[in-house]
């Protein structure tokens, strides 16, 4: 849980996009949307200093929300780094591969999964398995992923894998049903998702292209 | 393969660990049930597992029956566990050993997509990943040795035609 704001998010966003006008930064920047603060400063409300994050390369604002300082995040960005933000001591991990970091967050729930079955009583470990063995101090994994990176056969493997061994995993899908500019629900047709698992949605519209500013920058 | 079971946290995970069928398994004679999981034909995920595990604290050998079956994790092998660490900036090494093999073409010969040999195309795309091809049964276990000693992960290749 951090101090951050929307309008200290803003500010945040206002501060690479000068850096990114004044040709600093030398890589691909993805902006978050305005209408992305309120409901990311709600989700985190619940994301503990002891959880992991796995996001992807719209992460600045996550990054932010898990307790990295914002220097760092900028040093970060102004490294050309913007895609996959990271830190070991805030437990913050990202990919700019579509769902690149879905198999490490699986393996680093059954890591933490092992971890409280190996603290179990012997007479309980070969018996089912169920969320409410979780203690508060195990770390979650959670994962942010877009619309059509959820819809994704290797999303359904996860999906259907975490659920089915009931990994300590939470999904954020942070839905602007586009995937850069392709309509993601037109891409697949009439098809419902609708699958199990321990997902949450949000929805926003996007307020910046998919990379950069509406401004070139010519280096 | 008890030289692998034998390491702090060492797990087995693939298909045809725990479950007979593939002729891997027999190599794993020995190796305690608790060490193993097996995993449903998911190659890519499983390669992400390696990653994961690894940076929780384990020591993971990843099994893959056939080289050829490797091309569905190269996302997760070329993109996420060879690059991590440049990625990171040295802040996330996972360490992940992978057990594959390229299959026979005699006296039985499994045909084009169970024969491949993709050291050579691997080695091209990993920077900090190792490829290790070994051919004789006597490499065996300095490979695997070579393996546990390295701060990086390694893809053990058993080539013995």
């Amino acid at each position: 849980m951090t101090n951050h704001t929307v309008e200290s998010l803003l500010a945040f966003s206002e501060r690479v996009k000068a850096a990114y006008l004044d040709k600093k930064i030398r890589s691909p920047v993805h902006f978050c949307s305005d209408t992305q603060a309120e409901p990311l400063i709600d989700i985190f409300k619940e994301v503990r200093p002891h959880d992991y994050v796995c996001s992807n390369w719209r992460s600045m604002w996550h990054a932010l929300l898990k307790g990295i300082p914002e220097e760092e995040v900028f040093r970060q960005i102004l490294e050309g780094r913007s895609m996959y933000l990271m830190s070991k001591e805030h437990r913050f991990l990202a990919s700019s591969i579509v769902g690149g970091m879905l198999p490490t967050a699986c393996g680093l729930a059954m890591g933490i999964k092992q971890w409280r079955i190996d603290r179990l009583p012997a007479e309980d470990r070969g018996k089912s398995f169920e969320y409410d063995k979780y203690e508060e101090t195990d770390p979650r994994v959670w994962v942010f992923v877009g619309d059509m990176t959820r819809t994704t056969g290797l999303f359904h493997e996860f999906n259907k894998y975490s659920f089915g061994h009931r990994l300590p995993i939470r999904i954020v899908i942070e839905s602007n049903c586009l995937s850069t500019n392709a309509k993601t629900r037109e891409t697949w047709g009439d098809y419902p998702f609708n699958e199990p698992g321990m997902k949450q949605f949000y929805q926003y519209e996007r307020t910046t292209p998919h990379v950069g500013l509406s401004q070139r920058v010519n280096f | 393969m008890l030289l692998l079971a034998a390491q702090p946290n060492a797990i087995f995970l693939g298909q045809g660990v725990a479950s007979d069928g593939v002729a891997m398994y027999d190599d794993l004679n020995g190796v305690q049930a608790s060490q193993r999981i097996e995993l449903p034909v998911v190659e890519e995920l499983q390669m992400g597992m390696g990653i994961g595990l690894s940076l929780m604290g384990f020591l993971p050998i990843l099994v893959y029956p056939r080289m050829d079956f490797m091309l569905r994790a190269a996302d997760a092998l070329v993109n996420h566990l060879d690059k991590l660490a440049e990625m990171s900036r040295g802040q996330f090494v996972p360490k992940v050993i992978i057990r594959t093999r390229v299959g026979p073409k005699s006296p039985l010969d499994a045909g084009p997509q169970h024969t491949q040999n993709h050291c050579e195309a691997f080695q091209m795309m990993l920077t900090s990943v190792l490829v290790d091809e070994i051919r004789r049964p006597e490499e065996i276990m300095p490979a695997y040795g070579a393996a546990i000693r390295r701060t990086g992960s390694t893809i053990v290749v058993e080539n013995i035609q």
